[in-house]
């Protein structure tokens, strides 16, 4: 009775070091793999520069412009899909090995009114839409799409460029980038 | 005995002359004056104190979280913005590449404000909507990091706040471009059509 009262003892306390221990060392494997500049599957990661955004022809106020850089930042971080996220200008972007540069271009925007869509519901809406680019440094494009960003109904004109932002990450995420490593194919506009 | 009653001070040769008194009172005058005009001309010298103003934080400060509400302040050669009861976070003036000043108008009382107004039957929440609005100024900042990476922040501040700090911080030697100037007119000048 008193061994076998022993042996579960033994085998109750390996289980709960076992349910401690393993998250614990799962989660470090994942950081290793992520600092180690591979993704999931094990292929090298690109990093991204993100430069200031480019008001082109559209008299956009500067504030606007300013959010949408910043809310890029913020939502290409949150995408996993880079090893690295660079400021424009920063010099320590030059000793990334795979770094592709992300041009964004104002191509239209409708200055709302936050007034105007809680009276009326149906106007006023912050409309945004700006031409985003990931080119290698060489110059090449390796990937071009057009995006949309608008608040209509809740929320502050500057909304909009969270929302503009966010839709440019994920555009990026669901894109297929070629490797690092391989000739970097151009792909045409959508 | 016919004679003239006459005062104590009286001559006869001055009959011009004021009496003590009045050049008492004069004397008084002319002090309590230059008391007033040497504080008139110590003023500026408080007109010359930090700027420090109640700011919402709405992106990009480094170390600030977003939409916060705090102090915003120059303190020596530094733009500091501390939330209440949290370390405050700072940039070096000199690192402020552009200031951008612009304005916008936004609806007050936050999410309370806008699910009393939903539920106010008869569309009653848009006529509040109507008057429930306040312009604030908005200041845009491009600051770079030690390692030269482009910052954006931007601050909402009460109405004329915003061209008082962007002079102070124009002063202690941030940079403006050329064309802020130009923005700025026109920042304002959509605002008219915004609220209509």
């Amino acid at each position: 009775m008193k061994t076998s009262k022993r042996v579960s003892w033994i085998l109750l306390a390996m289980a709960i070091v076992t349910i401690t221990i393993a998250p614990r060392l799962s989660a470090q494997t994942a950081t290793a793999k992520s600092s180690s500049g591979k993704g999931a599957s094990g292929a090298v990661q690109w990093s991204v520069q993100v430069d200031k955004v480019n008001p082109g022809d559209v008299d956009i106020e500067p504030a606007f412009r300013i959010a949408i850089y910043e809310n890029l930042l913020d939502e290409l971080g949150k995408t996993k899909r880079f090893q690295q996220v660079f400021r424009d200008s920063d010099r320590t972007a030059s000793a990334a090995p795979n770094l592709l540069i992300l041009k964004t271009t104002v191509q239209k925007y409708a200055a709302g009114s936050e007034t105007q869509r809680a009276v009326t519901t149906v106007s006023g809406a912050t409309k945004l839409t700006v031409s985003s680019q990931l080119c290698t440094r060489g110059g090449q494009v390796v990937l071009e799409r057009t995006v949309d960003g608008n608040v209509r109904f809740l929320g502050s004109n500057l909304r909009a460029t969270h929302n503009l932002a966010r839709n440019v990450a994920k555009t990026i995420k669901q894109s297929a980038l070629p490797e690092p490593s391989l000739s970097v194919p151009a792909q045409g506009a959508q | 005995m016919n004679r003239r009653i006459v005062p104590f001070e009286y001559t006869p040769h001055d009959h011009r002359r004021m009496p003590h008194r009045v050049w008492a009172y004069l004397i008084l005058l002319i002090g309590c004056a230059v008391g007033a005009l040497a504080q008139k001309a110590s003023e500026p010298t408080n007109v010359t104190a930090p700027f420090s103003a109640s700011a919402t934080h709405l992106l990009g400060f480094k170390g600030a979280a977003n939409n916060a509400g705090g102090t915003l302040s120059i303190q020596g050669a530094a733009l500091q913005f501390q939330k209440s009861g949290k370390p405050a976070v700072e940039v070096s003036i000199a690192s402020v590449q552009d200031v951008f000043l612009g304005e916008q108008s936004k609806q007050v009382g936050g999410t309370p404000m806008t699910l009393g107004k939903a539920a106010t039957p008869f569309g009653g929440g848009r006529v509040v909507s109507l008057f429930a609005h306040k312009k604030y100024d908005t200041l845009a900042l491009e600051y770079v990091d030690a390692n030269g990476g482009v910052h954006g922040a931007i601050f909402q501040l009460n109405k004329g706040q915003g061209e008082i700090l962007r002079s102070e911080l124009v002063a202690k030697g941030a940079r403006v471009s050329q064309s802020e100037d130009a923005a700025t007119k026109q920042s304002t000048a959509e605002v008219p059509s915004e609220n209509k």
